[in-house]
């Protein structure tokens, strides 16, 4: 459903004016970037630890070429990297994971478990099947 | 008398019957220690430019008409003492909303996102008058009253992200209301409002910038809302909890 300006109006407007700086000299804009981009230092530490996995799979000497690798200065810088953004992720979701919780909805009453667990079940049952997916495709189990 | 200090305002000008592009005017104002900075708008249109056109009613930050950008932050001008700047002060209209003139902005697009989630109690039978008031208890008043206090001054839509690069979204302040009606003990209208909220434009386009419970006057926390309608509308989604009970 679009939301946008529907009414007409015979009084002349010039168009929106976007925010000082828009979009990455906003300082709100950047904020909102920097958490956006956090999936991407993500996706780099799902992917070492896919490689991992897929190492352990593959037996001790992949294993320990795997662990030698990761002790390079550029994967330690690399690891570092995705830990800021790692933790900067899970800090700002835990604020939201703060506020999710409502006590009902309308005069419908509150379902049987409290809304947090609600709320934190489905990413606990995210987080399980990633690693399951991880152990599955790194041939650990299967 | 009291003491008056000069103050030199940017003001930011702009007719678009006129003008292609708009232009900072400078205004040196004599401000008094208590004035807020709509305090020295008035004095600007009063004594120096009575062309200069700008929003306000209330003066007493309930209305909600004078939201303006102040040095580049939503604020209302009502409540923005003049002395809590430094150097000259820059006035803009509110960003993410075309321009009427000057300092006035077309608020038609937010009105019509307001409407769109059904911001009254909806009832499947309305009970005659007869039969007295909705009784409801100050648990359940609590779980909604702050989201009742929004003045609609659209600050919110002016600091957020996300509507700066998708003017289609719902926006904190309509999603924050509709959170309101579907918290109320006495609304039965949840599923009315559904489609609107838990469209791709609602609340799923909210990335949580947090940036509207930051420049709220009233101390609402919209982004809250945001996150208990997100859950609500999965819930529902899932049909954990119902959405068509009770219409």
């Amino acid at each position: 459903m679009s939301h946008a300006q529907t009414r007409t109006s015979s009084t002349p407007t010039a168009p929106a004016r976007k925010p000082s700086g828009f979009p990455l000299g906003w300082r709100r804009y950047r904020s909102y970037t920097l958490f956006a981009f956090t999936c991407i230092p993500m996706a780099i530490s799902g992917l070492l630890l896919l490689q991992g996995v897929s190492a352990l799979g593959q037996g001790e000497q992949a294993w320990a070429a795997w662990l030698a690798g990761l002790a390079s200065p550029g994967m330690v810088a690399l690891n570092l990297f995705c830990l800021a953004f790692t933790l900067y992720f899970a800090f700002r979701f835990g604020w939201v994971g703060r506020k999710i919780a409502a006590g009902r909805i309308g005069p419908i009453p509150a379902p049987g478990l409290p809304m947090p667990i609600l709320g934190i079940a489905p990413l606990g049952g995210f987080v399980t099947l990633w690693i399951v997916l991880l152990l599955i495709l790194g041939g650990a189990i299967g | 008398m009291a003491e008056m200090r000069v103050v030199k305002f940017e003001v930011l000008r702009f007719g678009p019957e006129t003008d292609t592009e708009p232009r900072f005017d400078t205004y040196e104002v004599p401000c008094m220690e208590d004035w807020v900075v709509l305090d020295a708008l008035n004095a600007i249109k009063d004594d120096i430019d009575p062309t200069l056109s700008h929003r306000w009613s209330c003066r007493m930050g309930v209305c909600g008409s004078c939201g303006m950008l102040v040095n580049g932050r939503p604020v209302l001008t009502c409540a923005a003492f003049v002395r809590n700047y430094t150097g000259t002060i820059r006035v803009e209209p509110l960003s993410n909303f075309p321009v009427v003139r000057d300092l006035v902005v077309d608020l038609g697009s937010f009105i019509d996102k307001i409407k769109s989630v059904k911001p009254w109690i909806i009832r499947k039978i309305e009970k005659d008058v007869g039969q007295g008031e909705y009784r409801q208890s100050p648990e359940q008043l609590a779980e909604f009253k702050q989201y009742s206090m929004c003045i609609n001054c659209a600050l919110c839509y002016a600091a957020c992200p996300v509507l700066a690069s998708e003017p289609e979204f719902l926006g904190p302040a309509a999603i924050a209301l509709g959170h309101r009606y579907n918290m109320d003990s006495r609304d039965e209208g949840n599923a009315e409002r559904f489609d609107t909220l838990a469209d791709a434009d609602g609340v799923w386009a909210c990335s949580y910038a947090n940036e509207c419970s930051q420049v709220c006057p009233k101390h609402v926390d919209p982004a809250m809302a945001i996150q208990q309608a997100k859950l609500t509308s999965a819930l529902q989604w899932l049909h954990v909890v119902p959405k068509k009970s009770f219409t």
